[in-house]
């Protein structure tokens, strides 16, 4: 494949280029956005209910979706084109001739109680500090709007969130933590997080969730992925600890 | 008949591996996998193993392990040389050890790691649909940790036919290995040190000067290079557009430009998405050079259309089918 290609998929301009010999990009814009999530999401979903012979798996982006496929299984099958890239191009815009592809897509509703309390969020007030606002206020609007799973990233089951209210923007650490203890929510300029593992990471720290994100013995091992809807809920240290023991 | 090892010394990294962990990409789950595939596989076929069984990759040397039961072994790669009765054992063909031996790694000063298969494979659970182990989150392999002194290494049931007639013929001539052996060098080109590339999608986001730089100077490899990158020193890139690439998905091979302008070949154990600038990627059939690099290796990269690499790719994949359909037949009558 040589080269981006520009093609239209439901409706919407996207380039397409390759990435490995295994792997095609679809470019849907370069600007995040609701709508653009939407539309890689119900993709998403149609391509892997509608999937090519040779299909291994998909990563949704904030603006992209890459597709990764077995050549040997590609170039064995019947779809057009002379290079396996070619076909799988060629699969994908026919995929994308169908039309309203925004109302296909499901979204998943998951709340997540996070307990703010100063030992598991030790930024929270930074990002109050920050804001001018005090920690309750802090706690009220991360808990008071919904957020939208734009993709899942950096570590096994990080979810990156858009959504936030405006007057939480922080920005991150100029020297990332060496360890940030698993479960523990985190602000970056204007997207929220939650850290499945523990791991070093440059995100203000406001809460802990008792939740596990990432699982290997789940069926889906993340507790989230891209276009899912979450909301926070603030629960005391006794409810984190029940939480917990379970 | 199961065989079994103990680690005696596991080097600087030993872990369980094999092609790696692809259906999970959306959660963020790493591809990890053998380092070398082309060494990885080439030491299963050894001894009639199917590609995707697990082995054991050695980093360098200094590495011992004692055979608990006989044994079939194969090990390819170019991090260290087989000893086994004071003997040099010849890599990519099928080895038969006693019981009771004790087999070391020895210093092989071209490159950096081998894989040791085991005819079977070797056993342990399948996390995610692998056996590959991620060290970062400590999932896969042997208990998600690299290998340490005094644990058991079992193989799974080698009831492969062409496993079972290997072991049946060198048992019965009383041999070692047989004379027959795989040609890796076949596989690999003549200059291990220039890599092919094809130029990627944020290529014109870098001066010209920069891109001319990238295809024609050298680069050493840097000490910081681990499973999850190789860092490479050498002139460093201009950008010509300044703009935030939005992060979205990397995969194994993806020569990304940092910050600083310094250059990373992503590896096995890369993140799934990235935010920095591409300038090209690694052709696939050229990666399992890059996991033989060392630390002050010096290296040039070379370009080649996607087309190009598409077509080497396929070349590859048809060398290594007809290398397994060769084994078969030198002990399966058809």
């Amino acid at each position: 494949m040589t080269g981006e290609r520009a093609y239209f998929i439901a409706g919407y301009p996207v380039t397409i280029y390759g990435l490995s010999e295994q792997s095609v990009t679809v470019e849907f814009g370069t600007v995040i956005s609701e709508e653009l999530l939407g539309i890689i999401t119900a993709f998403n979903q149609f391509l892997l209910q509608n999937p090519f012979s040779g299909l291994i798996s998909t990563v949704p982006a904030y603006c992209t979706l890459t597709v990764f496929f077995d050549p040997l299984s590609v170039m064995a099958s019947e779809l057009d084109g002379e290079f396996c890239s070619d076909k799988v191009v060629h699969y994908l815009k026919e995929l994308g001739r169908t039309q309203n592809l925004a109302t296909t897509a499901a979204s998943n509703m998951v709340i997540i109680p996070v307990c703010y309390d100063d030992g598991f969020g030790p930024d929270i007030l930074t990002v109050a500090r920050t804001n001018q606002l005090s920690k309750a206020e802090v706690i009220e609007k991360h808990t008071s709007v919904q957020y939208t799973v734009y993709m899942i990233g950096f570590v096994p089951g990080f979810a990156y969130m858009g959504g936030m209210d405006a007057r939480l923007e922080t920005p991150r650490k100029e020297i990332p933590d060496a360890k940030i203890p698993a479960g523990s929510v985190g602000i970056a300029g204007m997207q929220t997080g939650i850290y499945p593992m523990e791991t070093p990471g440059g995100w203000q720290i406001i809460g802990r969730t008792p939740l596990k994100m990432f699982d290997v013995n789940r069926s889906a091992p993340s507790l989230l992925k891209g276009g899912d809807l979450v909301t926070f809920k603030s629960i005391g240290i006794d409810e984190f600890n029940t939480y917990a023991e379970q | 008949m199961s065989m079994e090892i103990s680690i005696i010394k596991p080097g600087l990294l030993a872990t369980i591996q094999d092609i790696g962990r692809y259906r999970y990409l959306s959660q963020a789950v790493p591809v990890s996998g053998a380092m070398d595939q082309l060494a990885h596989r080439l030491a299963n076929k050894a001894v009639g193993n199917a590609d995707e069984m697990a082995t054991i990759e050695f980093t360098y040397a200094d590495a011992a392990f004692k055979a608990e039961t006989d044994l079939l072994l194969a090990y390819s790669g170019d991090g260290a040389f087989l000893v086994y009765n004071d003997d040099l054992m010849p890599p990519e063909k099928p080895l038969f050890v006693r019981a009771g031996a004790i087999v070391k790694l020895v210093n092989n000063s071209i490159g950096l790691r081998i894989y040791l298969a085991i005819a079977g494979g070797w056993e342990v659970p399948d996390v995610m649909e692998s056996k590959s182990t991620y060290l970062t989150a400590g999932f896969g392999g042997f208990e998600g940790r690299p290998l340490r002194k005094g644990d058991v290494l079992s193989s799974g049931p080698a009831t492969g036919n062409v496993s079972v007639a290997i072991l049946d013929q060198l048992q019965k001539r009383g041999l070692t290995y047989p004379n027959w052996r795989i040609s890796r060098e076949s596989l690999l080109p003549e200059n291990r040190k220039t890599i092919r590339v094809v130029l990627a999608n944020e290529i014109n986001w870098f001066d010209a000067t920069s891109i001319i730089s990238f295809l024609t100077n050298p680069y050493t490899i840097d000490r910081r290079s681990n499973r999850m990158g190789c860092h490479l020193n050498g002139k460093t890139m201009v950008r010509k557009i300044k703009k935030e690439l939005l992060s979205t998905a990397v995969s194994p091979g993806v020569i990304q430009v940092t910050g600083s302008g310094d250059l990373v070949i992503l590896m096995a154990d890369c993140q799934t998405t990235g935010g920095y600038p591409r300038i090209a990627h690694v052709a696939a059939v050229d990666l399992p050079l890059c996991a033989q690099l060392k630390p002050g290796d010096e290296i040039r990269f070379s370009e080649i259309s996607g087309d190009e690499a598409e077509k080497l790719y396929l070349e590859r994949e048809h060398d290594l089918s007809l290398i397994t359909t060769a084994i078969s037949l030198k002990y399966i009558n058809v």
